[in-house]
């Protein structure tokens, strides 16, 4: 639909979703702001094109922190006052999960309520214990240095390039905004205000002068050329004000100088100062924009980058999925074993044409929305907000569902368009008897995700700290590294676990396992820190990029050659776990360690296949040998004799009698009765005794008769 | 000489050969269900569960016309045991059973149209049309209902209950269908309470002096 305004142009493709009709009426709203002149639309599709949203959002103007044109002033972004201001609600939009993961609620009340273990801080990522990173945001009231970990700067260099700025690395832990007057530290461990320093371990003060403020960086997500590696480095470097520029490297229209300061190419900006648009480009998210956090993910391609978009690839690291429509048989790189086998797209969804955004849009988005409230017994709930308000005050907690082991903003748990929002699997199905059952009880995943062909993270050991400085990882799925498209990828099969759906019923899903062996202070109730088991190994600082080990450590597990690699970094005797322990007391000052093994599920919601290539086969799960029991490898070498965590509880699910140690999930799945899998020993035992007295009555009765010469 | 005694109607052979395949249906589609992997001799378990529902129904209703037939046609007598049959005349049933058969002693009970059932025949029927089979019916139509009315499904204890009782039942009609089969043997002849069945006549061989 084309449509003309006054004298500027607008050209927007319509799509039935809605979005563009939100984005055409953001330019709208936003011509108020910048005057007519300034709605000077991209070259959009032309009309007819109905697979393309394109957005023409009215030309803007960069602005500093001053509200003046970055152009004349030549200071860093600030997205405050370029996207904020008269257009849209910073404030509103910043105060979203996606934005503080977690630090809008750390309460201990509330995630006592979610049964999360005491030492977390938040539901978040800022603030959540994870085996993977083994890392944790320090507690806002700590009063002991050794209680330190991750301060608030750290965790921005570390995490600071996808978790994109806004409250997190706006403000303090008290609420306070960084660099204005209110904001002081609270004594000399205020983690908002200090880093343990690298060299000589103590907590120093961080300078927030000089690293400055990283705002909301909405062009990690709007812009299509957007580059988080570009943004990572500045976060890395502690240069937050320039992280947003960073950015925008790749769109041409900043430009990072030699000397690693940013300039902007005039030749990217309109004489009147606004942007060009095809520089800028701002439009919904795309694939590739959630893709550079989140995974693998694309439309169409043939060619799988092992470290795509620099070096995170979250939902592909952690599960294995990749979000393409292409099929697998046409994978180019990297090596899939077997692949001609595998005449179907990596994803349905993808190939079906959906981004991320259809399932995961906001949730206040009237042309997306999911209108219905269930709870009023409404089908259809007409948007509250009119569409101005929207585009105004976009909620940026994006529609999502309930998975383990996400426990981020719980309250807009289960938002998302699911598969029962948009397939009506009632109506199909025709082969499956008791289909409420099935469906209730299985999530739609559970068939329709019955291998993974990719790799994914096995196990991350920090019990035991490699010469890097590092964990002791293993992948499953892969022969070889992960970063040679050599190495065979032969995918691996998911485990199942139940989890509760939104109406708290229990349903079978697949997921990941990925199993942590790490050291747990009994004594402060919270994990060892990394660097409290680096201090434990290590007899120094790294020279050449190793880490010298004590003495105490080769001599108990190194090879005869001195060395300790993959094999030998294992805890396979208690004499080793205790020498650790006592390391751990003499070295780092923890009064009582314990090595704890943890299982993660790591729930698989992408690389979905379509009907031909789900499961069919009855006995797949209802047999003796069923899927849903299968036993899965965790790691080849996890200690004996230690707790085992699962979800946040001690619970054996450890099967140390398999070859390898393997996941042991009858203890969960003992919710479910499963026809053909599921047995009531005692039902089996007299059943088979009568049936056998039977016969063994008719066989002796009928032999005295014979030979009797009765019969 | 022979003489051909008239001992079973054809509604009555009808009902109880209808009610044989359906026990064996049932049990193999039964065999089926609980062992998908190992019996898939129909296709798939999904098949079996509803040939299994399907013959389930039909040997319900095969059950309540044996029941109008017994009724109407005043047979029900046949099954109902007199205090002898518990006491006196099940212990020379027993007895010949476990040892007059084996010397070649004579039936204690003399066939006849109006006693057609032995004491131990009369206590096992009682048991099993008026505990076992009504348990299996209740048992297997609330499993085959478990998405009709999942509510009461779910207040009775799910199949975590009602699975592992309704195999039991299972296994205790193969049991007996084995015995069943068995003691059919166990007449003058080993084929002449077969035969009667089918013919619906026993053959008595005339004894000739």
């Amino acid at each position: 639909m084309r449509r003309g305004l006054s004298n500027s142009s607008i050209w927007v493709t319509v799509k039935a979703s809605g979005i563009s009709l939100a984005l055409a009426a953001a330019a709208l709203l936003c011509a108020t702001a910048f005057g007519q002149d300034s709605i000077r639309g991209a070259n959009g599709p032309g009309p007819g094109d109905a697979k393309v949203a394109k957005l023409a959002h009215p030309l803007i103007v960069l602005k500093d922190e001053n509200g003046q044109s970055v152009l004349t002033t030549g200071k860093p972004i600030s997205t405050r006052q370029t996207c904020g201001g008269d257009c849209h609600d910073y404030e509103f939009i910043t105060n979203s999960f996606h934005f503080q993961q977690g630090k809008t609620e750390m309460d201990r009340a509330l995630l006592a309520s979610h049964g999360a273990p005491s030492f977390n801080t938040s539901p978040g990522m800022f603030g959540k214990f994870s085996i993977i990173p083994n890392r944790q945001l320090t507690a806002a009231d700590i009063k002991d240095p050794s209680d330190a970990d991750m301060s608030q700067p750290e965790w921005l260099t570390k995490c600071g390039g996808c978790h994109t700025g806004g409250g997190i690395s706006e403000y303090d832990l008290r609420g306070h905004r960084f660099l204005t007057p209110e904001a002081k530290p609270n004594g000399p461990l205020d983690p908002s205000y200090t880093i343990r320093d690298r060299d000589t371990g103590q907590v120093i003060s961080w300078d927030w002068q000089k690293s400055g403020i990283a705002e909301a960086d909405c062009f990690l997500c709007h812009v299509p050329k957007s580059s988080r590696g570009e943004r990572k480095k500045e976060m890395a470097a502690g240069d937050f004000r320039w992280a947003n520029n960073a950015t925008l490297v790749d769109t041409g229209i900043v430009v990072r100088q030699q000397n690693g300061t940013f300039t902007y190419n005039r030749a990217a900006f309109n004489a009147d100062g606004t942007v060009k648009p095809e520089a800028l480009d701002i439009s919904d998210p795309t694939l590739e924009n959630c893709a550079q956090c989140h995974g693998f993910t694309a439309r169409n391609t043939t060619t799988i980058q092992p470290i795509q978009h620099a070096d995170i690839m979250r939902g592909t690291e952690k599960s294995g999925w990749i979000y393409n429509g292409a099929k697998i048989s046409d994978t180019v790189s990297p090596n899939i074993v077997e692949k001609e086998k595998m005449d179907f797209p990596w994803d349905a969804h993808a190939a079906a044409g959906l981004i991320c955004i259809d399932c995961h849009f906001s949730v206040n988005n009237p042309g997306r929305m999911i209108q219905e409230d269930p709870k009023k017994n409404l089908r259809y709930k007409p948007a509250e907000e009119d569409l101005a308000v929207y585009l105004r005050r976009p909620d940026h907690n994006f529609a999502r569902g309930d998975i383990p082991p996400e426990t981020v903003n719980l309250a807009k748990r289960d938002t998302m368009r699911a598969c029962g929002d948009c397939h009506e699997a009632e109506k199909g199905h025709s082969f499956l008897p008791y289909k409420s059952t099935h469906l209730r009880s299985v999530a739609c995943q559970t068939c329709h995700i019955p291998a993974v062909h990719f790799w994914a993270y096995r196990s991350d050991d920090w019990g035991f700290v490699m010469d890097t400085g590092g964990s002791r990882i293993t992948m499953r799925g892969i022969e070889g590294s992960i970063v040679d498209p050599e190495s065979e990828i032969r995918g691996y099969l998911p485990a199942y676990i139940p989890t509760l759906d939104k109406n708290n019923i229990q349903q079978i899903r697949p997921t990941n396992l990925i199993t942590g062996v790490y050291w747990f202070d009994k004594s402060k109730g919270r994990p060892v820190f990394t660097w409290q088991v680096q201090n434990a190994f290590y007899a120094g600082k790294a020279a050449e990029g190793e880490f010298p080990y004590r003495p105490e450590i080769l001599k108990a597990f190194a090879d005869k050659d001195g060395i300790i690699d993959l094999p030998q970094a294992v805890y396979d005797t208690p004499e080793k776990i205790a020498l650790v322990k006592g390391l751990l007391q003499k070295y780092s000052g923890v009064a009582d360690p314990e090595l704890r093994i943890e299982v993660v599920p790591w729930a698989m919601t992408h690389g979905i296949v379509g009907k031909k290539q789900a499961v069919r086969d009855c006995a797949a799960c209802h047999a003796k040998n069923s899927m849903l029991a299968r036993p899965v490898d965790l790691n080849s070498a996890l200690p004996t004799g230690v707790p085992v965590i699962y979800r946040g509880k001690k619970l054996n699910v450890v099967n140390f009698s398999t070859k390898e140690p393997s996941f042991d999930n009858r203890v969960l799945l003992n919710s479910f009765y499963i026809a053909g899998f599921s047995r009531a020993a005692w039902v089996e035992w007299l059943g088979w005794l009568c049936v056998a007295a039977a016969i063994l009555f008719s066989l002796l009765h009928g032999a005295i008769r014979l030979l009797g010469g009765h019969l | 000489m022979n003489s051909q005694i008239p001992l079973y109607a054809l509604h009555e052979r009808m009902w109880h050969w209808l009610q044989a395949a359906g026990m064996i249906c049932l049990i193999l589609t039964g065999m089926a269900i609980h062992y998908p992997d190992r019996f898939g001799i129909f296709g798939s378990m999904a098949n079996a569960v509803r040939w299994h529902s399907w013959i389930g129904f039909a040997l319900i209703l095969n059950a309540f016309l044996g029941i109008f037939y017994h009724m109407t046609a005043e047979k029900y007598h046949h099954f109902l045991p007199r205090m002898d049959d518990f006491t006196g005349a099940a212990v020379r049933q027993a007895r010949f059973y476990f040892y007059g058969i084996f010397k070649g002693e004579k039936h204690p009970l003399d066939i006849d149209p109006r006693h057609k059932l032995n004491p131990l025949q009369k206590i096992t029927y009682i048991l099993l049309l008026n505990i076992l089979l009504p348990f299996q019916i209740v048992t297997g139509v609330l499993m085959w209902g478990a998405d009709r009315w999942s509510g009461t499904f779910a207040r009775i204890g799910g199949l975590w209950v009602l699975a592992p009782a309704h195999t039991l039942g299972s296994y205790l009609f193969l049991s007996f269908l084995i015995g069943h089969i068995y003691l059919s043997t166990t007449g003058p002849t080993p084929l002449s309470l077969l035969r009667a069945m089918i013919t619906g006549y026993h053959v008595e061989e005339e004894k000739t002096q």
